[in-house]
């Protein structure tokens, strides 16, 4: 029967999610079982080996205390939409009560080093028994199973071993650019989503639990293309080709210098047409008309003069000027943008309400990066349940040991003297 | 083939339709991977990937496209003109029965088609509907033209990833665009997202709904400190060779090993990662002052220099040894540091053997197999995923599908009389 608006549950109403993550690939995967409703609860603890190291990461909101783990921007950004709690799973009282919260959860997300959890007798083998039902996703840089289960690994680890790193940049003798971030910390996060949501669908069709080892390596490697199958059939080793196309004779196809300092413009030819069209909005300069340019076969063959000639064509001119000129012929170009572009001149997300401004206990109301589909019907919120950004270490002590838990407030101010949360 | 997989039976019996072009088509493989029956709707001419390459064979023929293999592996196809008017009914019959139509492509045309599919869900109120569109469906950008490379440009990847400027702070080198269809990876990734977590929600409501994807917006996303940095602190990340952008300059993270290889080998410049490099460059039987008083000396006075100093030894150290050999005396050690493979060389990898990360296809038109990544994580022992077969031949199951729906064999032929099949 359709309901109303107001009264539709969200996705994951209803479904609890003990979030034992760190960093951004873990939360990552949290924070969109939070966008869709889920009821997220970070455990934590701030002692220098358990914290986060997130909490202390730059960017941080300006003002406030110096020592503060509230203020870090990046934190705030990945963790919306969750409720935080305090926890010392290092003593017995701390792991007590997180067997306790785990009766009752739906899901268990850690990213802790493959075999912690085991140290601390919380293995699948132990939790299952406490909750069959729970689905317990495990996130690591390998993968617990396998030969390389003692290994480690952050987001640049796993993508030079995938190959990521290798597939970024010029060829020899140029380096591989790789990626300027940890890509695959956002990759992991998304497959450990999807994982879950499914693991969700199936128990509710068979009411199973289940674990699942999920390797950000083997996320980059399901990343890498068509590079794997065609290194098979040529028996060359994947080469790097700077931004050009590989797949098709699109040529040029490159980033260009424009007016300004490291002011750039991205475009893509894909088509004769194209190429007319783009010669005539540069100006029709007499390169353009060479005979061993006008075939795509062609322009490709001559990539490196093109690309030359590109650039000196392109570099007084506007970026988004450019762009908008190609574009209204028909052409697949594009500014490149910075953070302070994609915050301050990009209509689209404006116009698409990208940003959203959430409450944050500490730091007061600051715009975090939304959910980047629309739904009709779907109620969903990058705030989550709380409609608020990250929580504050231990925010919820009160409300979640109290209501979960069932415990007195002299039983909460007890655990607190005793340092268990 | 591994058809008894953990999650293969999360998506068992849902049948999705997919439409569109390049754009969409990694979501189906995503989702056929949990146990979706996955139909890719294509015209007689065959999807846009079946065209673009890498092929396996020199005649650039359509069947033999590493591109639309690796991109549908796992689906069925059905070849069918989809604005034909004589495939109305075929595609209602199809509709009717679906569980989630994913179509993908440039707005306008989406949008054209989205009318039959919302008319669609009027009979099957259950259906789901995912639009994957470069801008979404509204918004002054919407019908630009786009490709990965200015996907990757507008949404904020570019400005991240390439190499280091010169001295006096100037780029001379461009923006970098890591290679692979990343834009598409980012959104198709969110399309699952939002189709499972729609799928949760039909568990609880019955109703279907209407996604609309903006790449633009999946791709936004997925910058990591880069959006945060301006917001917090109102400062732009600058692009580094082979590690993170960052508003000021960092020491390299790539080094060159023995075999003409790199590895990532980075440092938290704790006492620990000094012991560590010291045990390895005598166990290597390198020369080294790192444990004289002078080094400590000038760690003393000027720890800059001796960061530059260490970092040299690390130098000396990689350069002595295989890009293997670093990998895996490191991570011994507990550094996570990483060779920077090609993607191919994780084929025969050990421990990705192990967990399943490759799957063999047959490609009859080499006569032999080949490995496509497959699996991002395991139960413990197997795969979570499924894959039950490779791409499909253009119209492999036109028939099969018809029929299904009801279609006589008398009426097929009518169908491809009228070259509507």
């Amino acid at each position: 029967m359709a309901q109303s608006e107001s009264a539709r549950p969200r996705p994951l109403q209803g479904v609890r999610v003990i979030d034992l993550t760190k960093i951004v690939a873990g939360p990552n995967a949290t924070r969109m079982l939070a966008t869709m409703g889920a009821e997220v609860i970070r455990v934590e603890w701030h002692d220098d080996r358990a914290l986060d190291l997130l909490r202390g990461v730059r960017p941080l909101a300006p003002g406030g205390e110096a020592d503060s783990v509230n203020r870090s921007g990046l934190f705030n950004n990945i963790n919306a939409g969750k409720y935080g709690i305090t926890l010392n799973m290092n003593l017995p009282q701390g792991r007590d009560l997180f067997k306790r919260l785990i009766a009752d959860a739906s899901v268990l997300c850690e990213n802790y080093s493959p075999r912690q959890m085991e140290r601390w007798e919380l293995g699948y083998d132990v939790l299952s028994k406490i909750n069959p039902g729970l689905i317990y996703l495990q996130i690591s840089g390998m993968g617990k199973s396998g030969t390389y289960n003692a290994y480690l690994s952050v987001g640049p680890t796993a993508q030079a071993l995938s190959g990521l790193t290798h597939m970024s940049g010029f060829p020899e003798p140029m380096p591989p650019a790789g990626w300027g971030y940890s890509y695959l910390d956002h990759s992991t996060g998304y497959y450990g989503a999807i994982l879950v949501l499914a693991a969700l669908l199936r128990r509710r069709r068979t009411g199973r639990g289940c674990y699942i080892d999920l390797s950000q390596t083997e996320a980059g490697i399901m990343l890498s293309g068509t590079a794997t199958l065609e290194a098979q059939v040529t028996g060359k080793p994947t080469d790097r080709h700077g931004n050009r196309m590989q797949a098709a004779e699109w040529a040029p196809h490159g980033a260009y210098p424009c007016r300004g300092i490291d002011e750039w413009i991205a475009i893509a030819i894909q088509n004769d047409d194209q190429w007319a069209a783009l010669a005539t909005e540069i100006g029709a300069p007499d390169w353009t008309r060479e005979t061993r340019l006008s075939s795509a076969a062609g322009r490709k063959a001559n990539e490196n003069d093109l690309d030359r000639l590109m650039a000196e064509a392109t570099k007084e001119a506007d970026r988004y000027d450019l762009m908008n000129r190609l574009q209204r012929r028909g052409i697949a170009a594009a500014a490149v943008q910075k953070a302070d572009d994609r915050c301050e001149r990009d209509p689209q997300l404006k116009a698409r309400g990208y940003f959203v401004p959430l409450p944050h206990s500490e730091i007061g109301t600051w715009n975090i990066e939304g959910f980047p589909a629309k739904f009709g019907k779907v109620p969903v919120d990058v705030g989550g349940l709380p409609h608020r950004g990250a929580p504050m270490m231990g925010e919820d002590n009160d409300a979640i040991y109290r209501d979960l838990l069932g415990l007195t407030p002299e039983e909460i101010a007890t655990l607190r003297e005793e340092w268990v949360i | 083939m591994n058809t008894q997989a953990l999650l293969s039976s999360a998506l068992a019996g849902t049948v999705i339709l997919e439409c569109g072009d390049e754009h969409g088509e990694f979501a189906g493989v995503l989702l056929a991977g949990l146990g979706a029956d996955v139909i890719r709707l294509e015209g007689k001419q065959g999807s846009n990937s079946r065209r673009l390459g890498p092929f396996t064979t020199p005649d650039h023929n359509p069947e033999h496209s590493l591109c639309f293999s690796r991109y549908n592996l796992g689906k069925k196809s059905i070849s069918l003109e989809i604005e034909h008017p004589a495939v109305r009914e075929p595609l209602a019959r199809l509709a009717k029965q679906a569980d989630v139509i994913i179509d993908s492509g440039e707005a306008a045309a989406v949008a054209r088609r989205l009318e039959f599919y919302r008319e669609m869900q009027r009979s099957n109120p259950r259906l789901i509907v995912c639009a994957i569109t470069p801008f979404g469906l509204d918004g002054p950008y919407r019908d630009l033209k786009m490709t990965d490379l200015t996907h990757l440009a507008l949404g904020g990847v570019m400005a991240s990833c390439g190499y280091d400027p010169q001295a006096d702070g100037a780029y001379d080198t461009p923006p970098i665009a890591p290679e692979m269809w990343q834009a598409y990876h980012i959104a198709n990734e969110y399309a699952v997202i939002a189709i499972t977590a729609a799928l949760n929600f039909r568990e609880l409501t019955g109703e279907g709904d209407c996604i609309d994807l903006s790449i633009h917006e999946a791709v936004s996303t997925c910058t990591e400190v880069a959006i945060p940095t301006y917001i917090y602190n109102g400062a732009v990340v600058r692009r580094q060779t082979g590690r993170h952008a960052a508003e000021g300059r960092t020491r390299p993270w790539l080094r060159r090993t023995r075999d003409g290889r790199y590895v990532k080998a980075f440092l938290f410049w704790g006492g620990r990662d000094v012991r560590v490099i010291t045990e390895m460059l005598n166990e290597a039987g390198i020369e080294h002052d790192l444990e004289s008083e002078s080094y400590r000396e000038l760690h003393r006075r000027s720890p800059s220099e001796a960061q530059a100093h260490f970092s040299a030894m690390i130098d000396k150290l990689v350069a002595s040894l295989t890009a293997e050999e670093v990998f895996h005396r490191a991570q011994a050690k507990g550094l996570l540091w990483a060779s920077v493979r090609y993607p191919e060389e994780n084929i025969e990898d050990p421990h990705f053997q192990a967990r399943g990360t490759f799957q063999t296809i047959n490609h009859p038109e080499l006569g032999r197999d080949l490995s496509y990544p497959v699996s991002v994580a395991t139960d413990g022992n197997d795969r979570v995923t499924t894959v039950t077969r490779g791409a499909p031949r253009l119209g492999e199951h036109t028939q099969e599908i018809l029929t299904r729906v009801g279609f006589s064999a008398a009426e097929i032929a009518a169908l491809a009389a009228r070259d509507a099949i």
